[in-house]
C-alpha cells in the first residue's frame, strides 16, 4: 500500500488562548472517534470500533489535568502525529493493539503478589523481570 | 459532537459532574444550583466557566510530553557536585553540577547463575545529567517533576606549601622531604 507522506500532515501551532486549545483537543478527539472503524480495517484488529474509541477516550482523558499552554500544545502536536502515523499505515499491528490499545489503566498489584517478587515499593518495577 | 455520542464512549468510573459539564451547557447551572444553594453570584460564575484559568506558573511541566515512565516519580535525585578525579592532579569537570539517581533499594539486580555476571534492570544506573550550576540542575529536576535533594559540596582546601618549609628545624622529628 502506497502512501502519500503530506496526507494528514500538519504544521506545530500555538494556541492563542485555552478556548482555542480547547477547541483544537476537541477536533482532534473527534478526528480519532470517526476513524476508530477505519483504524479497524486498517490493521485487522481483534477489537471494536468502540473498544479502539475507549482506548482513545482514556488517552485524552489522562491529560485532563494540564493547564499549561504550551504542553497542551506539544500533546496536540503529539496526538496529530500519531494520528497521522496511525491512518497512513505505517505502524505494525503491535504498535497499535500493544502501545495504542492498551490499557494504560493496570490493575494495582496485591501486597502479596508485590511480596511474592520480592519487590514491594512502587519504584521497583524493572523492565525485565531477570532470570 | 453530540452529548448522548460522548456519554456512550466515556469510561464508567466517571463522575457525573464530568459528565454534566461534558454533555452540554444547560446542565451545569442546574446541577450548580443544586449543588451549593447559598454560594454567591460571583462564585456561581466562575463554576460556570467552562475552562478554568490556568495558574502562572515559572516551570513547564515536562513530565506529561518527556515520555518517561512513570514510575521515575517515584524516585528521588541526587544533584551534587563531583569530587575531583583522585588519580589526575587537575580539577577538571569538578565544577559541574550532576543529576543521577540511587541505586534502587534491594531490586531490579540479579546475578548470572553460570558466569556470575551481575546485570540490573534499573534503567537509570547508568545515567547521570551535567549542569553549569545547581540551579539549573534544580530547575530541570522540578520541570520533570522529580523529587530531589542537593548534596552540598565540601568547601576545597589548598594546603599551604613552601620549598623551605622542608628544611626548617623541628626537634624530635624524622625530617621528611616534602616534594609535592
Amino acid at each position: 500500500m502506497t502512501t502519500i507522506p503530506a496526507r494528514l500532515a500538519t504544521l506545530a501551532q500555538r494556541s492563542s488562548s485555552p478556548q482555542e486549545s480547547r477547541k483544537r483537543v476537541v477536533r482532534l478527539y473527534r478526528e480519532w472517534y470517526r476513524s476508530a472503524p477505519e483504524i479497524c480495517a486498517i490493521y485487522a484488529l481483534p477489537v471494536s470500533p468502540d473498544y479502539v474509541r475507549h482506548a482513545i477516550r482514556q488517552r485524552f482523558e489522562q491529560n485532563r489535568h494540564v493547564l499549561d499552554q504550551r504542553v497542551i500544545d506539544t500533546l496536540l502536536l503529539k496526538g496529530l502525529q500519531e494520528y497521522q502515523e496511525t491512518m497512513n499505515s505505517w505502524k505494525q499491528y503491535d504498535h497499535v493493539m500493544g502501545i495504542l490499545l492498551t490499557d494504560i489503566n493496570k490493575p494495582q498489584k496485591t501486597f502479596l503478589q508485590k511480596f511474592y517478587e520480592g519487590k514491594d515499593e512502587q519504584a521497583v518495577i524493572p523492565a525485565a523481570t531477570g532470570v | 459532537m453530540s452529548g448522548t455520542s460522548m456519554m456512550t464512549v466515556s469510561p464508567p468510573g466517571m463522575s457525573l459532574r464530568t459528565l454534566l459539564r461534558r454533555s452540554g451547557a444547560q446542565a451545569i447551572p442546574r446541577f450548580t444550583r443544586n449543588l451549593s444553594s447559598e454560594s454567591s453570584s460571583v462564585e456561581k460564575k466562575t463554576e460556570r466557566a467552562e475552562i478554568t484559568v490556568p495558574p502562572v506558573r515559572e516551570v513547564t511541566e515536562a513530565d506529561v510530553i518527556s515520555g518517561a515512565p512513570k514510575e521515575l516519580r517515584y524516585r528521588s535525585v541526587r544533584i551534587y557536585q563531583p569530587t575531583r578525579n583522585t588519580m589526575q592532579s587537575g580539577a577538571g569537570k569538578s565544577e559541574r553540577w550532576r543529576i543521577d539517581w540511587d541505586t534502587l533499594p534491594g531490586a531490579g539486580r540479579w546475578e548470572n547463575p553460570l558466569m556470575g555476571y551481575a546485570s540490573s534492570a534499573d534503567y537509570m544506573q547508568g545515567t547521570r545529567i551535567s549542569f553549569r550550576s545547581k540551579e539549573d540542575a534544580i530547575h530541570f529536576a522540578e520541570k520533570q517533576g522529580w523529587d530531589y535533594y542537593v548534596q552540598q559540596s565540601e568547601p576545597k582546601r589548598i594546603p599551604p606549601k613552601n620549598y623551605a618549609e622542608n628544611y626548617v628545624y623541628k626537634p624530635h622529628k624524622l625530617r621528611i622531604a616534602r616534594t609535592k
